[in-house]
């Protein structure tokens, strides 16, 4: 069981990852999939995100060539809102810590 | 992904779109939005054959994920189910979507796709419909209606970018 007193040492390891989790924003992703339309993942991009034809293209063919693209940054709240909205449109979107590519 | 051509819905001066469907097709996506309803609210949203209407969110951190399908799962099941209810009535009970509805005729009809899609075991490969033309065939009746419901959803993205004044962008929908 955990001492309620933390040792200096465990203070000093809580506000290093608080720091990490504070100043690393959070990325989104789409991912590529056979189904939906790419029509349709570019309509859905500039819906959510307010983005031009010209970058919600570009997007979407990042997507669709690459595998998955990064659709927004920020805080984890932020992301964390923008991919509740892309699976309210049936996209297939991910989140992660920037930096932790997987 | 896949390129399609454009079809049924016509955008009208006063925002809202006309829907130009023959009565069976009507019927046909009132049945296809009362299944997903029944899928919905009678199946486990953990289901594989869901997992493309509620896929993991964290895809490198299962705790977290676990902690945001507990706190939003529910609410994305409550927000489809609000757009079937909507997009029923409509296309069930008239020739009129109001700008907002068409949003969820999209949602609702891509939903719809997903989950068929799924059971197709659809990929990337598939630039031809899979299965035979034999009528008796479930999978190709299956096949046959996907490949329908793609073309259908094409015509909607068609008439939704067709509200977007030239240069300008769509309002954000939240």
């Amino acid at each position: 069981m955990p001492s309620t007193v933390p040792s200096t040492r465990e203070e000093l390891d809580l506000d290093q990852s608080l720091d990490t989790t504070t100043d690393s924003p959070w990325v989104v992703i789409v991912w590529n999939d056979p189904i939906n339309l790419m029509s349709y993942v570019t309509l859905v991009l500039r819906k959510v995100f307010g983005y031009s034809l010209e970058k919600a293209t570009q997007l979407m063919l990042d997507v669709h060539h690459k595998g998955r693209a990064v659709v927004s940054s920020g805080p984890r709240e932020r992301a964390e809102l923008d991919v509740y909205r892309l699976h309210e449109h049936g996209l297939w979107a991910t989140m992660q810590k920037d930096g932790n590519d997987k | 992904m896949r390129r399609r051509a454009s079809g049924p819905f016509q955008l009208q001066a006063d925002g809202s779109f006309r829907v130009n469907l023959p009565p069976d097709v009507r019927e046909l996506l009132v049945h296809l939005f009362g299944e997903l309803r029944d899928v919905l609210t009678q199946g486990n949203t953990s289901d594989p054959a869901l997992r493309r209407l509620f896929p993991v969110a964290y895809h490198d951190d299962a705790e977290r994920d676990a902690e945001y399908q507990d706190l939003m799962r529910s609410e994305l099941v409550a927000s489809r189910l609000t757009a079937i209810s909507r997009v029923t009535e409509a296309i069930g009970g008239g020739d009129r979507l109001e700008p907002g509805d068409m949003d969820l005729l999209l949602q609702s009809l891509n939903a719809v796709r997903l989950l068929l899609g799924t059971m197709l075991n659809v990929s990337e490969a598939d630039e031809t419909e899979s299965g035979t033309d034999d009528p008796d065939d479930p999978v190709a009746a299956q096949a046959h209606l996907y490949s329908y419901l793609g073309w259908l959803l094409e015509a909607a993205v068609g008439a939704a970018i067709a509200a977007v004044p030239d240069g300008g962008n769509p309002p954000k929908l939240r």
